[in-house]
């Protein structure tokens, strides 16, 4: 055997990926606590999935207050 | 036994970097080293020093082979001075440790200062996503019930993978305070299907089974058993594979990383994946400092590619190591291996009387008695000799009759397959230590005796 099948993200899903990445990452910014803190929780569990698919790598907390 | 071993299922969890071109890997690992340590520069007064003292700043890391060649070699010892500094992160720290959303740290045992690190919001969920990446491998899948044996207090030890198991959409029964009795109702009652713990805790729980009359193999559900935290001979793996009826699949991580960097796919190509896409692991001779080869033994050195507040470059772990090219698996991950995992530690590798023994030896060997059920080596100073005493604890069930021809064949055994002569002792039922994380079974006590 050489390997086991592998599914790919499409263009589409590879875009709203992104998209969804920056939309958490103007929200992580909201003065509303409730909403902050659930956009920086989505927000690393989709760095994840960026980073596993190798599209995008950042470093970004530094940024936050 | 009655149980054959359960198939498991195949896949990865990001198909893209776990078979992409060896090519395409370095460039994705290069690319990540130099935001590392352009982040490390400008935010770690540490990092930056460091650099600046080496002549090797972001910008200068033109490939990893500069990389390997121009930035120094971390010890453990310049990590807890920099913490120390001001702690309890000093100069390390890389981002405000207010942005951490917990802390973890090592358990300064051996009478070290522990090393202490924290974990932003998104460094703690690639730290389960790399637990993810090895679960997947061994078939964890949504539909499986874990019971993880661990304690969840300050050591990190299975706590990411307890954010993994969740995030894979497992049930997880976390049992932090029970004893094995009450983990092997559990696991009966609860039909586990994933059992998390060290290989030592693994054949602690088979055998508080069998003193309770269960079988896991034919009254368990067990399929994986995903063991962590210590050395696992082969020997050991066969025999926690037997006793459950499982798949026992290799993993290790350490605190600094927060993480672990490597696990036993379901092919079992008799090794651990390094999960290349978010680690730089280099093997390199422990005297020499160069650069060792596929199939030769070394001490691994670690870059993390993963975290933002406590980073890690060309750490120094003292874990010996033996790498092999991906393509001795058939899994089609691109990522190389180490064969036989952690073979051991550097600082626990003797020479006595002109022969290496390392204390994951003994155990290969003492997996393959079964009368044996715990066991300590020391090195000892004998008439001005160094001399590998063994005390092995024979199973509550044996009879004393047959304790010494016991000693005699296991002493005859390690004779044949380590080329050392032990003197082998007899321990009582229960009076060797027993262990549930990082088990210690191997005591210098010449070095012992010469500290003040």
């Amino acid at each position: 055997m050489t390997g086991y099948a592998k599914p790919e993200l499409s263009k589409s899903e590879q875009e709203r990926l992104r998209r969804v990445y920056d939309d958490l990452q103007q929200l992580a910014a909201s003065e509303v606590p409730a909403v902050a803190a659930a956009a920086r929780a989505a927000l690393a569990q989709v760095h994840t999935a960026l980073n596993g698919e190798g599209l995008a790598y950042e470093l970004y907390s530094k940024n936050w207050k | 036994m009655s149980r054959v071993r359960a198939e498991v299922p195949r896949g990865y969890w990001n198909p893209r970097t776990e078979t992409m071109a060896r090519e395409e890997l370095a460039a994705l690992q290069l690319r990540k080293l130099r935001a590392q340590l352009a982040h490390a520069h400008q935010g770690s007064p540490f990092w930056r020093e460091r650099m600046d003292a080496a002549g090797v700043g972001p910008d200068d890391i033109r490939s990893l082979a500069d990389y390997s060649a121009r930035f120094p070699i971390l010890r453990r010892d310049e990590i807890t001075t920099a913490e120390a500094t001001a702690p309890p992160y000093g100069s390390l720290a890389s981002v405000d440790p207010a942005l951490g959303v917990r802390h973890h740290q090592t358990s300064g045992t051996s009478g070290a200062n522990p090393v202490r690190t924290f974990d932003t919001s998104r460094d703690w969920a690639w730290c389960a996503d790399m637990w993810c990446t090895g679960a997947y491998a061994m078939g964890v899948r949504s539909t499986d019930t874990a019971l993880v044996a661990f304690g969840y207090g300050l050591f990190i030890g299975f706590w990411g993978l307890q954010y993994a198991l969740e995030k894979i959409g497992c049930k997880v029964i976390p049992t932090g305070s029970f004893d094995s009795e009450k983990r092997v109702q559990l696991l009966i009652e609860q039909e586990c299907t994933v059992l998390a713990c060290t290989p030592t805790y693994a054949l602690r729980l088979a055998l508080t089974a069998e003193q309770m009359g269960v079988d896991l193999a034919r009254d368990g559900k067990i399929s994986v058993v995903i063991a962590s935290g210590e050395p696992r001979p082969e020997a050991t793996k066969r025999k926690i594979e037997e006793a459950f009826g499982a798949f026992c699949g290799d993993t290790a991580g350490m605190t600094e990383a927060a993480t672990i960097f490597m696990f036993e796919c379901a092919e079992e190509p008799g090794g651990c994946h390094i999960i290349e896409s978010d680690y730089i692991e280099e093997v390199v001779d422990p005297e020499t400092r160069e650069a060792c080869d596929y199939g030769r033994v070394g001490v691994r050195l670690m870059t993390s590619l993963g975290r933002e507040g406590i980073q890690m470059f060309r750490y120094w772990t003292n874990d010996l190591v033996v790498k092999r090219p991906a393509a001795d698996c058939s899994c089609g991950r691109t990522w190389d291996l180490y064969q036989g995992g952690i073979r051991g530690r550097h600082d626990d590798m003797r020479k006595i009387r002109g022969v290496w023994f390392m204390p994951s030896m003994v155990e290969d060997v003492v997996r393959t008695f079964p009368e044996i059920d715990e066991f300590q080596c020391l090195l000892v100073n004998l008439d001005a000799l160094d001399t590998l005493v063994i005390q092995i604890e024979p199973v509550v069930s044996l009879h004393e009759a047959e304790y010494e021809p016991l000693r005699a064949r296991f002493a005859a055994e390690v004779k044949r397959q380590l080329s050392l002569t032990p003197r082998v002792e007899l321990a009582a039922p229960g009076q060797l230590p027993r262990f549930e994380m990082k088990a210690k079974r191997f005591r210098d006590m010449t070095l012992e005796a010469a500290k003040p």
